[in-house]
């Protein structure tokens, strides 16, 4: 080093003191931290990541549950209908209803539809990119216009659409049935083709909005779509049945 | 001869590091502005050595008591419900990089009137 020579070593005892010191606070704080990292998760990434694959280790354990405990139920039905009259007729209702609740999968004719997010930037025409993305609310729009073609089945990036799935915007990330789902979007719908492609091209409708700021828009007619069970079905706490059971 | 005090730094640093409890969370915030404050009165001394005007007495006392003053002031904020840890941490900051300024335009100075006292000899 350039420095200037100093008279005597007099620096040496002091220094080694400090540097003592400062080394062990340096140790002690380090190892603080580095215990702080592994217990306070709000701040660590890492740990947010463990645990977000944790649980999606439990919820696919869970669904290997739910598909395990449908198995049985469908032997038990297989075994009722066998038997006559009343049985069958309520399988058949039961069938509907299965339908309606989404714990089935359902395939038949309909459409499918992918969305993306717009090709232009930010500053060319509007100042916001906010425009140029897809929101919950332009999903809202297309999933609301399929049903009232009278799609009979809906799907977003395989979450089924049920009386009751949510659509919803969550810290810049869209939720469909509380699961994040990103673009592409792919709406697939089982319904008659020809209303639901008319319905979703309809003139200044939701597709035509979109187009005029270059979101890609791909919508095909398909012979089959298949659609998938909900993954969760809902739960009723609240509500409960009126009727004859009704004890009031 | 700067290998003892640098030895030291590893060796105390090794020492908790690996035989000593961690303090507890709330006291780390206390301990990390203590460090800052100790980086400060480091920089502060090689200034001054470079300066010409170190004293060993003045280093020692200012690095110890200059420690626990930050530590204490950051404790008093907390108690206040003031962030007199940033108050702290940006005064001492400034300082740091003071003093770092003035170390390094004295080396340089030092450096360039070697060269030019002796231009054959090569500054070690």
């Amino acid at each position: 080093m350039g420095t200037p020579r100093i008279d005597g070593k007099h620096w040496v005892a002091p220094m080694t003191v400090v540097c003592l010191v400062l080394g062990g606070m340096l140790g002690v704080q380090v190892h603080t931290q580095q215990l702080r990292g592994a217990t306070q998760v709000g701040r660590q990434t890492s740990a947010l990541v463990g645990m977000l694959t944790r649980n999606e280790a439990q919820v696919e354990q869970q669904q290997e549950e739910i598909e395990r405990l449908r198995g049985v139920l469908s032997e038990y039905e297989r075994e009722a209908a066998s038997e006559k009259g009343l049985t069958r007729l309520m399988q058949e209702e039961l069938h509907t209803t299965r339908i309606a609740l989404g714990t089935v999968a359902v395939k038949g004719p309909g459409v499918e539809l992918e969305l993306s997010d717009s090709t232009m930037r930010a500053g060319g025409g509007f100042g916001d990119q906010d425009v140029y993305v897809i929101h919950d609310f332009d999903l809202l729009q297309v999933a609301n216009e399929l049903w009232c073609a009278g799609a009979e089945a809906v799907s977003i990036n395989g979450q089924r659409l049920l009386a009751g799935s949510p659509i919803a915007c969550s810290a810049r990330l869209i939720e469909v049935n509380k699961v994040t789902v990103a673009s592409p979007f792919k709406f697939k719908a089982i319904g008659d083709r020809d209303k639901l492609m008319s319905a979703l091209n309809i003139r200044d409708g939701v597709l035509d909005r979109l187009r005029v700021l270059q979101f890609p828009v791909k919508l095909m007619p398909k012979e089959e779509v298949v659609i998938p069970p909900i993954s969760v079905p809902p739960k009723y706490e609240h509500a409960q049945p009126v009727g004859k059971e009704a004890k009031q | 001869m700067i290998a003892i005090p640098f030895s030291a730094l590893v060796l105390g640093f090794l020492v908790v590091y690996v035989l000593l409890p961690p303090v507890p969370p709330r006291w780390a915030d206390y301990v990390a502005i203590a460090i800052v404050a100790g980086l400060d009165a480091f920089v502060g001394a090689a200034r001054n050595w470079l300066e010409r005007r170190f004293d060993e007495a003045i280093f020692i006392s200012g690095f110890f008591v200059n420690m626990a003053l930050a530590a204490l002031l950051a404790y008093f904020g907390d108690k206040l419900g003031v962030d007199l840890y940033l108050a702290v941490l940006v005064a001492l900051g400034i300082r740091i990089f003071n003093n770092l300024g003035r170390t390094r335009a004295l080396l340089v100075t030092a450096r360039v009137e070697a060269r030019r006292v002796r231009p054959a000899a090569p500054s070690e």
